[in-house]
């Protein structure tokens, strides 16, 4: 017979502390720099960006090598 | 203070109390017929996902140069057969089981007219049945698109537009629904982000299914012989503002799951709502023209119409995916820095709840939707770039890292939390439901940069043999091709096991699982907090 499980949502459901909007107030103090809030976020935004970069550069190399002048 | 869940408000006087249950988890009112009405349509869409992936396992097989399963005849029948039933059928119906949810689930309202949703509903079903039986008879061997002047048996359009009518009439009782609910008072302030991404979903629906009755109908028409014949630009033009349009469906309606799925595994907290519902407006007003990428190298079309279309309202849509591909992985590291998750730079990540199969569905569907899929959709985009990736396998290598990483991963990953909220059973075999989307992922990261790698080696799509054998001339490919392919079929077999988990999960929860019946009242609290910046949960009315 199968074993059974709920999802950690719902039997575990995320809730947050009392103290909640002292953790706002300090997530966005003056002195979390210019990652702002979200840090971890803002540095997985640039690792996409620089493989959108790698990406499309290499599309236009290979173009340069498919259609040739000369 | 507002809190993720919404306070049940007065009901209707008209609708009996028994119409009606209380969530035991979230507290939320269920009317009877949403929740069979998400319950059908889910179940249609994994009937259709079985049928789909079975198809699937008898293409990667024929692909793979070294097992070469299928003869041509019944690999062309088996692509019609897969790409239907996954790109439309089961996609559809989610969709449809998604609009319920959020629509009368989330607002807890009656649904608007049942008996009308019931018909839109068995109408899809008819459609679908009909469609099916023309394509495995051999009388539909057309592929999706069905390019005329390609032509299949007048039932397969039949089909077709049966199931359009029904997926259009449900989503008008979705719109009926949302005007019941405000007007009976059941939610306060705005609809929450959730149910305002269904909405823009449900609106491209609607542009997106008229566009497939303009094509359709004059299609069926002259496959019974009263219309001459239909230009086929002309269909390939309208064709693809249903076939483009149909996946932009689901990308807001994936993106909904995605703050959904955020905010019911790890409480997130949406950073800037104006900003995540600005993109969605975003997806109405640019992604029907974001279809011309499809007609790129087609000769009908002027170079500025293209470049008007593909290269400046594309950019809007896309613009549109970016700022959500920041903002919910954002909601997500807020709501987890909230809760006390505050270590360095990624322990909000570390700390999160990977062993749930919603919440790393949601993770896999971000990234390999937004590294695989988005950025070669991108690249596709552009006119010149086109024309080297124009009928190769990069094609189909992007647009299974969207929809099938992506969407179809995002709906399996919801599909966990809906078994036990709407079918109210717990997931059997829960072990390996946790590992499903990590099989998903792996398998579908393997199969779509493999694809997209032996596209780029010129290797064309939808063809039986790419070797071209006993042809008048000679095609030669690099050896890495015949690697790449047999890269396909490994990650496609892995993620076409992981969809057979999931069908059988699903199906057991559903149908022999054990109930699920939460005894206490109890709210997934996630407050919104005061000052400074007054983020708000993904679930909560403003």
């Amino acid at each position: 017979m199968p074993k059974y499980g709920i999802p950690n949502g719902l039997v575990n459901p995320p809730r947050h502390s009392p103290d909640v909007d002292e953790r706002n107030a300090a997530l966005h103090g003056p002195e979390r720099g210019y990652l702002g809030v979200t840090p971890g976020t803002v540095v997985l935004v640039f690792v996409f960006l620089a493989a959108f970069m790698l990406y499309f550069f290499t599309n236009w190399k290979l173009l340069s090598f498919v259609w040739k002048i000369g | 203070m507002t809190t993720a869940t919404i306070p049940a408000a007065p009901r209707a006087a008209a609708v009996p109390r028994s119409d009606f249950r209380v969530c035991g988890t979230t507290g939320r009112r269920i009317f009877h017929d949403a929740e069979w009405l998400i319950r059908v349509n889910a179940v249609a869409s994994i009937v259709a996902l079985l049928i789909g992936v079975i198809a699937a396992v008898g293409l990667v097989l024929t692909r793979w140069p070294a097992v070469h399963l299928l003869p041509a005849q019944w690999f062309y029948r088996v692509l019609t057969v897969h790409g239907v039933s996954m790109l439309i059928f089961f996609i559809i119906f989610f969709e449809m089981a998604v609009l319920h949810f959020a629509g009368a689930v989330l607002l807890s309202s009656r649904i608007a007219a049942p008996k009308v949703a019931w018909a839109g509903t068995w109408t899809m079903v008819v459609g679908a049945v009909l469609t099916e039986i023309m394509m495995w008879s051999g009388k539909a061997d057309v592929l999706m698109t069905s390019y005329v002047p390609l032509k299949a048996h007048p039932l397969y359009y039949l089909g077709i537009i049966l199931f359009a009518v029904g997926a259009l009439v449900q989503t008008i009782i979705f719109f009926a629904t949302l005007v019941v609910a405000k007007r009976e008072k059941t939610y306060q302030g705005s609809v929450p982000l959730v149910t305002y991404g269904a909405i823009t979903a449900a609106i491209i629906a609607v542009i997106t299914l008229l566009h497939g009755a303009a094509i359709y109908v004059p299609t069926f028409l002259w496959s019974l012989g009263l219309i001459p014949a239909i230009d086929p630009q002309l269909y390939r033009m309208i064709w693809w503002a249903l076939g483009h349009s149909s996946q932009q469906i689901n990308v807001a309606a994936m993106v909904s799951i995605w703050y959904l799925l955020g905010a019911l595994t790890v409480g997130s907290v949406v950073l800037n709502e104006k900003i995540s519902r600005t993109a969605f407006v975003l997806y109405v007003l640019f992604i029907s023209m974001a279809s011309a990428h499809h007609l790129l190298v087609d000769p009908g079309f002027s170079p500025a119409w293209k470049v008007v279309n593909t290269s400046y309202f594309m950019y809007m849509a896309v613009l549109a995916s970016m700022l959500h591909g920041f903002t919910v992985p954002a909601s997500i590291e807020l709501g987890q820095r909230l809760r006390g998750f505050n270590q360095g730079m990624f322990g909000w990540l570390k700390r999160a709840p990977w062993g749930d199969p919603g919440f790393s569905a949601l993770i896999f569907s971000i990234v390999v939707f937004g590294f695989v899929g988005g950025i070669t959709g991108v690249t596709f985009g552009t006119e010149q770039i086109n024309i080297i990736a124009h009928n190769t396998l990069r094609v189909p290598g992007h647009f299974h890292a969207t929809v099938v990483a992506g969407t179809a991963m995002a709906f399996m990953g919801v599909t966990y939390y809906l078994i036990p909220l709407i079918f109210r059973k717990q997931i059997a075999f829960f072990r390996l439901a946790q590992w499903q989307p990590y099989l998903f992922a792996g398998g579908m990261l393997v199969f779509t940069m493999s694809m997209t790698f032996a596209g780029t080696f010129g290797a064309p799509r939808r063809h039986w043999d790419i070797g071209f054998a006993n042809a008048p001339f000679d095609v030669p490919y690099h050896p890495v091709v015949n690697v790449m392919l047999g890269f396909v079929a490994l990650g496609g077999l892995t993620a076409a096991f992981s969809v057979f988990s999931y069908i059988l999960i699903a199906v057991w929860s559903v149908f022999l699982g054990k109930p699920y019946a939460p005894g206490a009242l109890e709210h997934a609290e996630v407050r919104n907090p005061e000052r400074p910046r007054q983020p708000t949960p993904a679930l909560a009315g403003r």
